[in-house]
């Protein structure tokens, strides 16, 4: 049977490469502005695209923020956040004004520093090698480093992030991938990053199933 | 890392090979799929640009259709453009499976517009697209396929360095489709101010100038719209042969992506 993945529309960025993944996969794609979807389901993604700050406005507006955060009190749902969807799991974001996010991962998202030689783009976009760790049945380690795509100018540091199952590099380390219980989060994009991204979500897939 | 872009073009209801600019029809989404097997080869890409080339009206709602289709089982960065006269131009392309925008009759007529989708959707989203052709006094930039000249290359690539944009694809006009090679020597034109990367277009033909471009350290990427030449495999080995040429390109696997078309559902049904 297809896996069946409620896919949050908080008016953000657009949803059809995920989509187009996820249904590529097998899953039965539903996307949904409506928080109570949320309640029979298993798997949900929260992707995203823009501003930290417009987004957990959306968040707020659509009643979406309690409705993720029960989501996950059940361990046998799993949450998926990609981009800005993972940075919005953190804590808070210094993205336009300091942002409180939804707070499921303990750590705070900023901005990459200024790099004074200017060789150091932001934002970081393009494919870049992520170096797994932690073993995640996401992100195995005996498969080595995997190409993901990025666009991103904030990002969350490795130190003191507890779950960190992936990094990556520009200029310093920041987390690539994070997973803690049944929430993990990508900075990435899988949805674009051909059979890395597609092995990724195909293991989130059956994982859960 | 560097990339290898493939170039779609399409126009009137058909893709399009290009010669010259000048353009061939030669089908639509099922026929390129049914004899160029497409999803084969957008597996083994970078990027995927999408252009409208179309020479009568063009028919926005029939191009975003288009890209949606063609981009469902394609899971690299999307660029589209061909057309684009107003952000909401832009987002028609953006909610139909583009990541970035491409202009390039705005960058030399409209750079307001260019101003405007940075401040809309981030630099990082804008690819400024410029046509070069080479005259007797010196590569020139053109606009509206090939239709009309703008000014000097250099001075429209001086004018593309003050735009907010994420990249530049530079096309040698007289390279395209003729499978000559790249024409390197229109990066001399490309002023410091200038620093997003750069995607040299128009004259591959065969992979050795996918890693002749790609070592040149001014390309950060290379594109090519060469149906013919990239059949099947092509373009995986061409990947192959680059990273021997010591290019660093991301690594893919086009047969792990097409063995997991339907693999959750399958297993989860296990």
């Amino acid at each position: 049977m297809a896996p069946r993945v409620v896919v949050v529309d908080y008016g953000m960025g657009n949803l059809t490469s995920v989509r187009h993944a996820l249904e590529y996969l097998g899953a039965k794609v539903e996307p949904t502005d409506d928080p109570r979807r949320l309640g029979g389901a298993r798997l949900a993604i929260l992707p995203g695209v823009g501003s930290f700050r417009a987004a957990m406005h959306n968040l707020h507006e659509r009643r979406f923020v309690d409705a993720l955060r029960d989501f996950v009190g059940d361990p046998s749902r799993r949450l998926l956040g990609i981009c800005l969807g993972m940075q919005l799991l953190c804590a808070s974001s210094t993205e336009d004004a300091p942002t409180e996010g939804l707070g499921l991962l303990d750590v705070p998202v900023t901005r990459f520093p200024e790099d004074p030689s200017g060789r150091l783009k932001v934002p970081h976009v393009g494919f870049a090698a992520v170096r797994p760790g932690l073993g995640s049945a996401l992100l195995p380690e005996a498969h080595g480093p995997a190409d993901f795509y990025f666009v991103h100018s904030f990002r969350v540091d490795p130190d003191g992030c507890p779950g960190v199952v992936g990094r990556a590099r520009h200029g310093r380390d920041f987390v690539a991938m994070v997973e803690q219980g049944n929430v993990a989060g990508t900075q990435f994009h899988p949805e674009k990053s051909q059979s890395s991204g597609l092995r990724l979500l195909a293991r989130w897939l059956t994982d859960a199933a | 890392m560097k990339r290898i872009i493939f170039t779609l073009l399409y126009g009137d209801g058909a893709f399009h090979l290009s010669r010259n600019f000048r353009l061939q029809r030669i089908g639509d989404a099922d026929w390129l799929e049914r004899n160029y097997d497409f999803s084969r080869v957008g597996f083994a890409i970078d990027e995927l640009v999408v252009l409208d080339v179309s020479r009568g009206v063009r028919s926005p709602e029939d191009f975003a259709a288009t890209l949606i289709r063609t981009t469902r089982s394609c899971f690299a960065p999307v660029a589209a453009g061909g057309g684009v006269r107003s952000v909401d131009d832009a987002r028609r392309l953006l909610r139909s499976g583009a990541d970035k925008v491409v202009v390039n009759t705005a960058t030399a007529e409209d750079p307001g517009l260019v101003a405007d989708l940075a401040r809309a959707f981030g630099a990082q989203c804008v690819v400024a697209s410029v046509d070069a052709v080479r005259t007797e006094a010196g590569p020139v930039a053109v606009v509206d396929r090939g239709g009309r000249e703008v000014g000097p290359l250099r001075a429209h690539l001086e004018r593309i360095g003050s735009l907010p944009v994420g990249e530049l694809l530079l096309t040698a006009v007289d390279r395209d489709g003729t499978g000559q090679g790249l024409d390197l020597g229109l990066l001399n034109e490309v002023p410091a101010s200038v620093r997003c990367p750069v995607i040299l277009s128009g004259g591959i033909g065969y992979s050795s100038h996918i890693h002749e471009g790609l070592t040149d350290p001014r390309v950060d990427a290379v594109a090519t719209a060469n149906l013919l030449n990239f059949v099947g495999d092509g373009l995986e080995r061409a990947r192959s042969e680059t990273r021997d040429h010591g290019s660093h390109v991301a690594h893919f696997d086009a047969d792990e992506a097409r063995r997991l078309a339907g693999a959750a559902a399958a297993t989860a049904g296990a």
